[in-house]
């Protein structure tokens, strides 16, 4: 039987700053729009205020982290509960820590142009990490998350 | 020291109701209640930090969850914090059946109408309690 290759790719969404808000977005963009590979996603507060099966996680899925900034909150919490990660995406680097750390525009209205282009330029860059992930390494296991953050 | 209320909302990734709760929530701390509120991420507090723990603990909190899981509240909890309001998303989202939110990329023009419906019910309770 073939199986589909899926990888789980878990975004900060902080929602003190720009960089959380663009991680949000290209997220978003590579489930809903570039669909290259399958890619599955969890809300990261799950790890706590879930169960066990959302805690395996990334013992589940090959699981990228992408982080708004570089306290790196989505990878250490998915290191400390979930398992080790394949790969991990600090928006700052690619978008400067001053428009990460951007406080004033977060909301998904104020967003322009400018910053659309940073959520292709980091939906980019999680598509070449998923595309370094070896197909071996998909579990093959099945997973139920939450209502509200598992597609 | 004068401490704002933490609005925390729980920006569930998966669907529209979490992206309602981060706009709502945003909506209050950046245009209706800049002076009495702020937001802390809920990434940040998952990590359990020292510095995070220190700016939650012991404060006056408002979450805004998206779905049953109630994923805000119970890790500001966590922390320390006290939940003054947990305030669900689908509460208000009820009182609108039959409408569309958007996606959980972008909210429609019902999705901005209801999130003012619950940033005005979050501004309410921070007047409350500041």
């Amino acid at each position: 039987m073939k199986t589909e290759l899926k990888v789980g790719v878990i975004s900060c969404s902080g929602e003190e700053c720009l960089g959380g808000t663009i991680s949000r977005l290209a997220t978003r963009k590579v489930l809903e729009e570039l669909k290259m590979i399958g890619t599955v996603t969890l809300c990261l507060p799950l790890y706590l205020a879930g169960g066990e099966e959302e805690r395996n996680f990334a013992k589940v899925f090959p699981t990228i982290s992408v982080d708004g900034c570089d306290k790196l909150c989505a990878k250490r919490s998915t290191e400390k509960y979930s398992g080790k990660i394949n790969g991990s995406i600090d928006v700052s680097k690619i978008i400067g820590n001053e428009n990460a750390l951007d406080t004033k525009i977060v909301r998904n209205k104020d967003l322009k142009e400018e910053h659309f282009q940073m959520v292709d330029k980091v939906a980019s860059e999680i598509v070449k990490m998923i595309s370094r992930i070896s197909p071996d390494s998909y579990s093959g296991k099945s997973f139920r998350g939450c209502s509200c953050g598992n597609e | 020291m004068y401490n704002k209320v933490k609005v925390v909302p729980c920006s569930g990734i998966g669907k529209v109701y979490g992206l309602m709760a981060r706009e709502a929530v945003l909506k209050t701390v950046i245009e209706l209640c800049p002076e009495k509120s702020e937001t802390v991420c809920l990434a940040y507090i998952v990590t359990g930090d020292k510095e995070v723990k220190e700016k939650i603990e012991g404060c006056d909190c408002i979450t805004v969850d998206g779905c049953p899981k109630m994923c805000a509240s119970k890790n500001v909890s966590i922390v320390g914090g006290i939940v003054r309001e947990e305030i669900k998303v689908l509460d208000t989202v009820k009182e609108h059946k039959g409408k569309k939110f958007g996606s959980p990329t972008q909210l429609d023009a019902d999705g901005e109408k209801v999130i003012g419906e619950i940033a005005t019910k979050i501004a309410k309770k921070i007047n409350e309690i500041n």
